[in-house]
């Protein structure tokens, strides 16, 4: 029994619950129209909202007490078998553990310390007992709520209010959601990222002046460089996309007529519905080699210089960059532009003011908070963007001002970390975490300061 | 301004009595300017048009190479003696001859042709069949193990040639590129020209491109995309499956039922940055808590599914709100007043009126979550060769698979040449699905705009 | 319909021939003649929708700025037609000054609303000039006493009333010939409205000025001219006491004793 039990994996039990969720449904629409000899008019509520009411009973306490099982037991029993090894592993080594273990529960691998096959052994009981638990307890639970529900079924059960006030929680649940989303990302970068700041000097990782990782122990891993590879690609990105997409959004919204912004507007827009790893791969094998045949390749360059020597370059991640962004400011601005009141700008006409007066002494000034939200939103977006960067950087940690040389950004690296074959624990592979930490830091940041902005642009011409 | 001026006064007046009819300098000056800001404009769209231009040529005419495939015609005799050696075609026993008993076959196949073609050539059997893709004889086994009865005939078959072979008739690969490549040596492009000129080597359309698996790092030419775009598509049965009606769930709440508290602020502030949190923290979010916590199976759709789909949400809750927001009030007031209770005329009036714009803003995200790789580096769906087709729903959700985009990032990452072209293919594909979905979302809005 | 000038030998400021004005297909002004004179409060009523607005803004080519919008017969100004080819209407505009329903000052500094139609016409050498120009501005628009102490405060942080006059010292900065006033004081309180029109009647010294508006009383008390517009159509125009005393046209008879509008 106990074996069948824990052999139930989530699925199972979810449809497991689910079929009985329905066969509540049924029993109880057929009780509650029984009672009342099939006169619907007698009944609180529709015959089927007792069904629901009954289906909701049994499914929901059960689905909620699975879901919080899911995510504690892996908890409780790593805070149990961490206590059983050897302290010099530390609590890491527990995540190792089942890959330690072949499906017999016997160890894999004949170098293993007995503690830790002991611990290993330990941890899949726990698991195996926790799993037969969570059934017998999820069960347990549907089928009491089916009871319940079948026991509460009467025509004066208020059955509607009931279903209502479930879906309430339900749609109150969904919505919350995205706190949960947010907590997860801060909860699961701040706990890797203490690990980390156990295993490396903090002073390094903000203050240091060099990225080298290795597998000896001693790595530098500050995030100096990166971050000024990140801003300088950023910024010659914005440098790219802020005038061609302002000038873009002001001409469609001030000057032309709806023709020319009825196809314009949505081709330009297909800009920023292409994929990102489109824009990498243009980066790296169409603009990159582009920019080394003008600005590299000695006297066979077409400017005659040699100041790149590959493809992968500041320059060449942030042009591309900054044709990703051009149509995420131009429409943004556009936006903005467009709200402008029309009474300013008669004002201005009517003052004998031209067009380009009018946009550039009223209308801009006017709309400069809500522009420099957009741009700041975009600088967030530069920023995270990691595909670009990923192909078109390249992956040299460097303090450079030349835009020609190959510099890495704080994505990049976050990439390389956690996608080579290192060991999980070690500082090389936990300063992702950190690193990840600080760009969620950094973009939120921007992010709230720009909706912020933006809102209150809004706000003034409402 | 010690002396107060006489408001009565004229201003001095520069102008001077000037008729409408002359343009005077300064206005001239003036629409000068006016002409150059309005040129601005123009120039801006203009390079934001010219690099769209760019990008699709780029991508077009660097990608439809992929769906091209150099193919060698050879009548090869299917040995009796090599590949069922017992004669009881018993289809256990053909499976015991591996890939290397039906190299000899095919290599004998190529000396054939080129002797009886007429051909002259210095180069050795072992040179001659290195054109053959290392992937020929492993179709030829495929082929036979269908066909069983097919043994001790000769069958015209069509393998497929080395990259380098390929490229050499794509124009990729020419005779001074090849100076330091050992793979292919000038000897080899002589024999090709010939064999092109007999007929028997040609390019023609590809569709194992399009369904077939990623291939190892030396066999580009037999790579697809088939199986990525199956990953891809249990993913985004997992985003459809939980962000549709979670996001619309959400936004009901938010729209027709929050009171204005610190907790409903508090969601709206979350959601809207999270819609603009970089999506590779997503991809942290995902390897910590889905694969290192909850020790789901990395490189699993299901678990890019549950990244994505929290990427999407954001998006989805948006668009949603803002069409739900869109039904006017009356129509609510209308289900109220003939007794609904608030649930009811949320579910019975509102939410269908609300679905065009709900289901557009869905595709949208979809499309957005189909094009995205950065989360799925960091879940493991890259990496690896994603070599055999899911077989069941199970499989395809939990085993490890790559998805289009990944897919994608993959080959751009190898470094034969011949992979990029795979690559811009590979865009091709995704491009036309990003383009469908996009057009039945216009579609939609098209179909069902409602002007209240 | 014509309306003749009254003064015969006296050259009109603005007369206007045959004018039509077409929003799309809608026809908003048919076939309106008038001749307004110098120095004369002008006023033009009628029930709403009636296009008296629209024609105003014809007089300074204000519906340029309108796409659909499609002006012909012909407007002169001191003998020249306005709609010529060769005329810039930015030129325009700074000889026809405008005045707007709802106060619109610009999100800057008192100073600088008015400074902007000097500046960008050029009428000042030198910041001790441009001052002296914004001074007297003030000064006309009947508000230098009321913000002289906080030039450099945003326009629109002033009343509603301000703000008007704000508008209006920003037109005569321009120091234009015609001034032309949309409805100034719909969106103004009785008292603001008081002050606007002692100041519209001070204007007239230097100034034609055509006003717009939809209060009979307000057209009784400024305006020396009266012309009536029903649907588009010009219906009566003559010295303002005779018109509201007695008008010639059943409509306009109608109109100011309140049976329409």
């Amino acid at each position: 029994m106990i074996e069948l039990l824990s052999a139930a994996n989530a699925g199972v039990l979810t449809l497991l619950i689910l079929a009985l969720a329905a066969l509540a449904y049924v029993l109880a629409r057929h009780r509650a129209l029984r009672a009342v000899d099939g006169d619907v008019r007698r009944l609180h509520s529709l015959p089927s909202y007792y069904g629901y009411a009954a289906a909701m009973l049994t499914a929901v306490p059960a689905l909620l007490v699975l879901a919080v099982w899911l995510i504690v037991q892996p908890w409780l029993v790593q805070m149990q078998v961490a206590q059983t090894i050897p302290a010099a592993d530390g609590a890491r080594a527990v995540e190792t553990l089942p890959a330690l273990l072949s499906d017999a529960g016997i160890a894999l691998g004949g170098t293993l310390e007995p503690a830790i096959v002991e611990a290993a052994q330990q941890h899949a009981r726990l698991r195996a007992l926790g799993h037969a638990g969570r059934s017998l307890v999820v069960l347990v639970l549907a089928i009491a709520g089916l009871v319940a529900a079948l026991r509460m079924t009467d025509p004066t059960f208020r059955a509607r209010n009931t279903v209502e006030s479930g879906v309430r929680a339900l749609l109150i649940l969904a919505a919350s959601l995205a706190i949960l989303t947010t907590v997860g990302i801060v909860l699961s970068m701040l706990f890797e990222s203490i690990n980390f700041f156990r295993a490396h000097p903090w002073q390094d990782f903000f203050f240091g002046d060099s990225w080298s990782p290795n597998f000896r122990g001693d790595s530098d891993l500050s995030i100096l460089p990166l971050l000024w590879g990140t801003l300088y690609i950023s910024f010659i990105a914005l440098a790219v996309a802020v005038p061609i997409g302002l000038y873009a959004a002001i001409y469609l919204s001030e000057y032309a007529n709806n023709r020319v912004r009825s196809i314009a507007k949505p081709l330009l827009e297909i800009l920023a519905g292409i994929p990102t790893i489109v824009y990498g791969l243009f980066a790296l094998l169409t603009v990159g080699p582009f920019l080394v045949s003008v600005f590299g390749r000695g006297e066979d360059g077409l400017l005659g210089v040699d100041w790149m020597n590959g493809a992968t370059s500041v320059l060449t991640a942030g042009l591309v960059m900054g044709i990703m962004l051009i149509p995420f400011v131009s429409s943004l601005s556009d936006d903005i532009i467009n709200a402008v009141p029309q009474s300013l700008r008669d004002g201005s006409y009517g003052l004998g003011a031209t067009h380009s007066e009018t946009i550039r002494q009223v209308v801009l000034p006017a709309a400069l908070p809500g522009i420099v939200g957009a741009i700041l939103l975009a600088a967030s977006r530069a920023i995270g963007e990691t595909m670009i960067v990923v192909l078109g950087a390249g992956a040299i940690a460097r303090i450079s001002a030349n835009p020609f040389e190959a510099m890495t950004t704080i994505t990049t690296r976050i990439v390389s970390q956690l996608t080579g074959d290192t060991d999980f624990a070690s500082p090389e592979t936990l300063v992702a975490f950190a690193l990840g930490l600080t760009l969620f830091v950094l973009t939120l940041a921007l992010n709230v300061l720009a909706l912020y902005i933006v809102r209150r642009y809004r706000e003034q011409y409402e | 301004m010690t002396d107060v001026p006489n408001p009565a006064a004229p201003i001095a007046d520069p102008r001077g009595a000037s008729s409408l009819l002359t343009q005077d300098a300064r206005t001239t000056r003036r629409n000068r300017a006016e002409g150059r800001f309005r040129l601005y404009g123009i120039l801006a769209i203009g390079v934001g048009l010219l690099m769209l231009l760019v990008l699709l040529v780029t991508i077009i005419s660097r990608g439809t190479g992929a769906f091209q495939q150099t193919y060698l015609t050879l009548p090869v005799e299917l040995l009796e003696a090599k590949l069922d050696k017992k004669g009881n075609r018993d289809i256990e026993d053909i499976k015991k001859v591996s890939t290397f008993g039906y190299s000899p076959l095919m290599n004998a196949a190529l000396e054939a042709k080129v002797a009886q073609a007429g051909i002259e050539t210095e180069l050795e059997p072992k040179a001659m069949a290195a054109l053959l893709s290392k992937d020929a004889a492993a179709t030829l086994r495929d082929f036979v193990l269908e066909n069983p009865e097919l043994i001790g005939t000769t069958v015209e078959f069509e393998f497929l040639v080395n990259s380098r072979v390929d490229g050499y008739l794509k124009g990729r690969v020419t005779r001074e590129s090849i100076a330091n490549d050992k793979s292919i040596n000038a000897a080899q492009l002589d024999l090709v020209d010939a064999l092109v000129a007999e007929g028997s080597l040609a390019k023609r359309f590809n569709p194992e491109f399009i369904t077939g698996s990623d291939a190892s790092d030396q066999r580009p030419e037999a790579a697809g995309m088939g199986v990525a775009m199956i990953g891809s598509l249990f993913m985004m049965l997992v985003v459809l499956a939980l962000a549709l009606p979670i996001g619309v769930a959400a936004s009901i709440y938010l729209e027709e039922f929050a009171p204005k508290n610190l907790f409903t602020d508090i969601i709206e502030v979350n959601i809207s940055n999270l819609a603009a949190v970089p999506s590779i923290v997503f991809g942290i979010l995902g390897l910590a808590v889905f694969i290192n916590y909850m020790h789901l199976p990395s490189s699993a759709p299901l678990v890019g599914g549950l990244v994505l789909t929290l990427m999407t949400l954001p998006t989805i809750i948006i668009s949603t709100r803002a069409s739900l927001k869109s039904v006017p009030p009356s129509i609510r007031d209308a289900a109220l007043g003939v007794g609904a209770s608030k649930m009811q005329s949320v579910f019975h009036h509102v939410l269908p009126l609300a679905a065009p714009g709900i289901l557009t803003g869905t595709i949208i995200g979809l499309a957005q979550a189909l094009g995205e790789t950065a989360p799925l580096l960091l879940i493991g769906m890259v990496g690896f060769i994603a070599s055999n087709p899911p077989d069941g729903i199970a499989s395809g959700l939990m085993d490890p698979n790559s998805a289009m985009p990944a897919q994608i990032y993959e080959w751009a990452k190898r470094a034969d040449p011949a992979f990029y072209e795979r690559a811009w293919g590979g865009i091709i594909i995704l491009l036309v699905f990003l383009v469908t979905m996009n057009a039945i979302a216009v579609l939609l809005r098209r179909r069902f705009e409602r002007r209240w | 319909m014509t309306a003749n000038a009254e003064a015969p030998g006296t050259e009109p400021k603005i007369s206007a021939r045959n004018v039509q004005v077409y929003y799309g297909d809608t026809h908003a002004i048919k076939d309106v003649s008038v001749d307004i004179e110098d120095k004369t409060v002008t006023a033009f009523i009628g029930p709403s929708g009636c296009g008296k607005s629209t024609f105003l803004r014809c007089i300074n080519r204000m519906n340029d700025t309108i796409d659909v919008a499609r002006v012909e017969g012909d407007i002169r100004i001191d003998g020249e037609d306005i709609y010529d080819r060769r005329v810039d209407p930015v030129q325009l505009r700074a000889k026809v000054g405008m005045v707007f329903q709802k106060p619109n000052p610009f999100p800057k500094s008192i100073y600088d609303n008015v400074a902007y139609g000097p500046r960008i016409h050029g009428l000042a050498r030198n910041k001790a000039e441009l001052d002296d120009i914004v001074e007297r501005a003030l000064r006309r628009g009947a508000i230098w006493d009321e913000v002289k102490d906080r030039l450099s405060a945003p326009g629109t942080g002033l009343s509603g009333g301000q703000q008007q006059r704000l508008c209006i010292a920003r037109a005569v900065a321009t120091e234009p010939e015609v001034l032309l006033m949309d409805e100034p004081c719909s969106a103004l309180d009785p008292i603001a409205t008081a002050q606007v029109e002692e100041l519209i009647d001070e204007l007239r010294q230097n100034y034609s000025v055509v006003i717009v508006t939809h209060s009979m009383q307000q057209a009784a008390r400024v305006s020396q001219k009266t012309a009536f517009f029903h649907l588009g159509h010009l219906v009566e125009y003559g010295e303002t006491d005779r018109i509201f005393t007695a008008p010639e046209d059943p409509r306009t008879e109608s109109y100011i004793t309140g049976r329409i509008g």
